[in-house]
Formats: C-alpha cells, sequence, structure tokens
C-alpha cells in the first residue's frame, strides 16, 4: 500500500510499459519535470506545440539524452487541440496541461463531443502525505463540480474509492464531511451524506466504509467523535474525504497547504484517460508526483 | 489591541469574575474547564442541567458545584432557553454552550433576538491563533446560517467587524472566500464577494480593509503567482475576518484545529452579548480560552454603546 509520495512514484515506476505523455505548450518551467518523469522512466513525452520553441527547451533540459518526441503545430492555439486528439486516437496515454489557460483547458477535456469525459462526470482528487507518519489522503472533489447533488457524489466516491484501490487501500474508509455530525433536513450536505452512508452499509461501495454525515472533528479525531456519541471504525483514520461542494473542497484543500503545509498532488478522474492540471498552489516538484498517479490510472 | 489568546486569558484575569451560565455541563471536559476558569477568577458559573450528571462529573473532576447556583432542568431546550433568557434579561453577561447540541441554542438566541425586536443577524465567529502571527484571524458565520444570502452575508460581516473593533482592531483586514476557479461559472459567493467589497469600500461595515481575493491561494500567491517552497508562505497576510460562503465550508475550515497547529476559540455575537460556542468535542484547554474570550467580550460589550 501506498504510505508516501515516493512510493506513489515507486509503484509508478513498476508499471511494465512507459505510458506516452502528451503536453500541450510546453514552458521552461515544465521541463525539470517532464525531464525528471523520463528520466525515471515513467513516461515518454510528447511535447506538442512551437517545434522550434520546443526544440530550444529540449536542448538546454536533460531530455535531450532522452527518449521524447515534438509534435510540430504551427497555428497558434493549436497545440492543446492536437494535443487532446493525440490522446483520444490512443496515440498518446495521458494528458498534461502545460501553459494552457486552465478555463481552455478544462473545456477542451470537458467537452461532451471532443473531449475525454467517460461518463457522466469527471471528478478532481487532491491527494495529501501525512506529515506526521506514512499515510495518503485523498479529498474530493476539490476543482469541477460546484454543487453535486446525491448522485453526482455517489459518483465522484466511486472515482475515489477507484484511485484508492490503486494506491492500495483496498477498504478505504470514508468521511462524507458536513458542517454537522447529525442528519438535519434543513442541511443539505448532511441528508447526501446519510444516504451515501446507508448506501454503503448495504455494500453499494464494495469493501469501503462510509460514514456520515461526519464533522471534520469527528472525521480526524476518534476521541473527538466518541464525546459526541459517536462510533464508527472511520473516525481519527479516514482515507478518502467526501467534501459538501467546491466551496469547501476547494478551500479545504488550500487551507491544508497553506497551514497544513502539507503536500498535495491531485488528479482528474472520470475521464477516458489520465489528465493532469497545473494548479497554481502544487508545488512543481509534486507534478511528477502527479504524473506517477495518472501512470497508475 | 488583544493580540493573542494569552491576551484574552489575561484580560479575562483581570475583568473577571463575570457571571456565566453553563448549559449542561455535564460531561468532564466541561465541568473541568469551568472549574478551572472559576479557579483563574475569569468566571462565577451558574450551572444549568441535569442535577445528577453535574454532581457526577464535578465529583470526577474535584470541583464541588455545590457553592454555586444551581439550576435542575432536565430537557434540552428548556436548559438552551433558561441561560439565553438570563442573558437577555440582564441577569448575567455571558453564556457558554455545555455538553449539548447547538442547534438548541441558536434556536433559543433566535427567539430571544425576536422577542427584542433587536434585527440582529446572530452569527458565530472562530478565532484561530496561528503560531508566529502576530493578530487573531476569524473565520464567521461558522454556525448559524446555512447558505447565506447577501444581506445575511452583511450583517454577518457587520458582526466581526464590531467584534474586532471591540478587541482593539482599528482596521481589520477583511476577506469573503469563495470556491469560484478560473473556470466552472460564476458562483454565488463571487457575485456577492464582489458586492461585499463594494460595500466595504464604501464604508458600510466601518473601519476596515478590503482584501481582494477569494481563496487562500490568491491571499498568500496573489492572482497568478505559484506556490515555489512553504517557506515563501507569508502567513502575516493572513486577513483578520474571513468570511465562509456557507455553514459547511466554515465549520470544516474553522475546526481544522484538530489537525492544524493553530487554537480555535469561538463566539456568538447577540444583542445583549457573548455567548461561548465550544464543540462538543473539544477539550478542557481551548473550553477555558472560550470562556476567557466570553468575558473579555461581555467586559467591552458593557462599556460600548452600540
Amino acid at each position: 500500500m501506498a504510505g508516501t509520495f515516493a512510493d506513489i512514484i515507486e509503484a509508478a515506476k513498476k508499471k511494465a510499459v512507459k505510458r506516452r505523455l502528451a503536453i500541450s505548450s510546453v514552458k521552461k518551467p515544465d521541463m525539470e519535470i517532464i525531464s525528471r518523469a523520463a528520466r525515471e522512466g515513467l513516461v515518454v513525452p510528447l511535447l506538442v506545440g512551437d517545434g522550434k520553441a520546443a526544440e530550444a527547451l529540449v536542448k538546454k533540459s536533460q531530455l535531450t539524452s532522452l527518449e521524447h518526441e515534438i509534435v510540430d503545430v504551427k497555428d497558434v492555439g493549436g497545440a492543446l487541440r492536437t494535443a487532446m486528439e493525440l490522446v483520444r486516437e490512443g496515440r498518446a496515454d495521458m494528458l498534461m496541461q502545460g501553459a494552457d489557460d486552465l478555463k481552455k483547458f478544462m473545456k477542451a477535456v470537458l467537452d461532451a463531443k471532443t473531449g475525454l469525459l467517460k461518463g457522466k462526470l469527471a471528478s478532481y482528487i487532491s491527494v495529501f502525505q501525512l506529515p506526521t507518519r506514512d499515510k495518503l489522503v485523498l479529498v474530493t472533489d476539490t476543482f469541477v463540480n460546484n454543487y453535486p447533488g446525491v448522485t453526482e457524489k455517489q459518483l465522484i466516491l466511486e472515482h475515489a474509492i477507484k484511485l484508492a484501490g490503486l494506491l492500495g487501500i483496498d477498504a478505504p474508509k470514508v468521511a462524507v464531511l458536513a458542517a454537522i455530525e447529525q442528519v438535519n433536513p434543513s442541511i443539505p450536505s448532511t441528508l447526501d451524506a446519510a444516504v451515501l452512508s446507508k448506501m454503503s452499509e448495504r455494500k453499494q461501495f464494495g469493501n469501503a466504509s462510509v460514514e456520515g454525515p461526519l464533522d471534520i472533528d469527528c472525521a480526524l479525531s476518534h476521541v473527538a467523535a466518541g464525546r459526541k456519541g459517536l462510533k464508527s471504525v472511520v473516525t481519527g483514520n479516514v482515507d478518502i474525504y467526501l467534501v459538501p461542494d467546491i466551496e469547501s473542497g476547494y478551500l479545504l484543500s488550500q487551507s491544508l497547504v497553506f497551514f497544513g503545509k502539507m503536500e498535495m498532488a491531485g488528479v482528474l478522474m472520470g475521464l477516458t484517460k489520465p489528465v493532469i492540471l497545473n494548479l497554481p498552489f502544487v508545488l512543481r516538484e509534486n507534478r511528477l508526483v502527479e504524473i506517477a498517479l495518472a501512470s497508475l490510472i | 489591541m488583544i493580540r493573542s489568546l494569552d491576551d484574552v486569558s489575561r484580560i479575562a484575569g483581570e475583568k473577571g469574575p463575570k457571571k456565566l451560565a453553563v448549559l449542561a455541563p455535564e460531561d468532564e471536559e466541561f465541568m473541568l474547564a469551568v472549574k478551572r476558569s472559576w479557579e483563574a477568577g475569569h468566571i462565577e458559573p451558574v450551572l444549568i442541567g441535569n442535577s445528577e450528571k453535574m454532581e457526577k462529573v464535578g465529583g470526577k473532576v474535584g470541583f464541588d458545584i455545590s457553592r454555586f447556583e444551581r439550576i435542575i432542568e432536565n430537557d434540552r431546550q428548556e436548559i438552551s432557553d433558561l441561560g439565553i433568557g438570563m442573558l437577555f434579561s440582564g441577569k448575567l453577561s455571558i453564556v457558554s454552550k455545555g455538553q449539548i447540541p447547538t442547534s438548541y441554542i441558536y434556536r433559543s438566541i433566535i427567539r430571544a433576538e425576536g422577542k427584542a425586536a433587536s434585527g440582529m443577524t446572530v452569527s458565530v465567529i472562530s478565532f484561530w491563533e496561528i503560531p508566529g502571527l502576530g493578530h487573531l484571524t476569524a473565520f464567521t458565520d461558522t454556525g448559524v446560517s446555512i447558505m447565506p444570502d447577501y444581506r445575511t452575508k452583511v450583517n454577518i460581516l457587520k458582526n466581526a467587524v464590531f467584534l474586532y473593533h471591540l478587541l482593539g482592531y482599528e482596521k481589520p483586514r477583511i476577506v469573503a472566500i469563495s470556491g469560484q476557479r478560473k473556470f466552472g461559472g460564476t458562483l454565488d459567493s463571487y457575485r456577492d464577494y464582489k458586492l461585499l467589497m463594494k460595500a466595504a469600500e464604501a464604508g458600510e461595515f466601518g473601519e476596515c480593509e478590503v482584501i481582494h481575493a477569494t481563496s487562500f491561494a490568491e491571499i498568500f500567491l496573489g492572482p497568478r503567482g505559484r506556490l515555489r517552497d512553504y517557506r515563501d508562505i507569508d502567513i502575516e497576510k493572513m486577513p483578520h475576518i474571513i468570511l465562509v460562503p456557507r455553514l459547511d465550508t466554515g465549520n470544516i475550515l474553522c475546526k481544522l484545529d484538530f489537525f492544524l497547529d493553530v487554537t480555535r476559540c469561538s463566539v456568538a455575537v447577540t444583542s445583549r452579548g457573548a455567548v461561548c460556542i465550544p464543540s462538543r468535542s473539544d477539550f478542557s484547554d481551548s473550553i477555558v480560552t472560550e470562556l476567557a474570550m466570553g468575558v473579555v467580550v461581555a467586559d467591552r460589550l458593557e462599556k460600548e454603546v452600540r
């Protein structure tokens, strides 16, 4: 079971086949990570964009002596479209956002006709490495869906359980977060959490133990939960935190980064091929972990 | 200016004891906190709750409660109504939640505000003391409004700015956070942020400084920055008042003290004084601090004509 980011990279390196990573509009800051990913044997980079500019960047990086490919795209703005085509047509196995505008990138990825959406929705999982012990925790959805209802939360949770399984967490403990630990019909998140918890009781999430609603103190501390009369295998040892909405998810993930100084890597799920975003609060070196995560999917 | 929770404890020692009703101190941690606050000279407790349970936990923590005023009541809502009623009738200065779900207390407060026709929006302000930061930071509303609309947010911010002024902050820095990203449409919380910032700049909340950011990434990195090293995070950029978009968000963020190296302290602002809102999962150390904050706020409210 992966307990650290280093474990994720090691697990990805053990994959028999190197994955082909299409990265559109690559810029200098990304070259170091792409080169490292290639050197570690994780991927073969496909640099999509202005051929001459890409060649110049490669020459100045370690990638120059490693297997890679440059896909020259002359027209401005065509790099992302071409990278998407490579992935859709199976010539690349995963897609990484380079210097593309985030809005355009997400629009292209999530486009119902030409994008990479596999089912009804995509979701984003923030993976954190705990500072005190070797344990990874997943927080979702921290980037894509604004106000998911219970149907969407079911899918988001299934994505997270899938990723947990790939990380070797076969029976994940899931906290469905809300403002309070009691079911209150006036607080929709508590109702959704209760439904998901009941579905878990009926084994609709396989081996996962889903507990909700849980407030964050009960989720984080077994003792705190006990003082509120709550007994559960989930409290104090959570693998997956399912947040009520984007307001909570986006800000919780940033709180853990800025106040907890926790290492974070993220990945988009629910797509036909893995996609790696370029978020400003993810340390650049952790983009290597994101590549490794994508390789495992 | 009160910069830390140590300042709060020191001032509570100077200004106390204040008469404080504790609602259902039926748990060892709560009773221990009451004992410690009384010993520190912060409070003179009035204990409201189940007689047997209060006696039992008092005995467990070595606190002879027979010397204090006790009101025996078993019904949770009645306990809450009694305590809040005493606050609104001026019989005491502060109320603190004990081992009782918060919803009972909010119900009592909202009813009491209605009867008093105060027009007050009740909100909870959860302070964080962050090591290395030279001021208190607060999230609001972390307790009452589930999905506040713009008008409610205005009132929530007014309460927080008022409280900060009481604590000696002449021009608190405020921010309204949101889940707004560069894609995904425009969230209501982002629309509210825009309006609130205009209102703040127009002076609707009194003296305060507006921070133009809606996420921690924007606060610490700016609109186009990138995190390169955790050592680059300048914690002094942390605002004083953080308006959260929803109750879920506020509650989840403020209670990260169970995981992070921060200390939390929550107070509800009412038109008649402070109500301390410890979580039922809080431990005595943090409850003592919350009671001390209640004492300080009550003391300053007594001198303030709102």
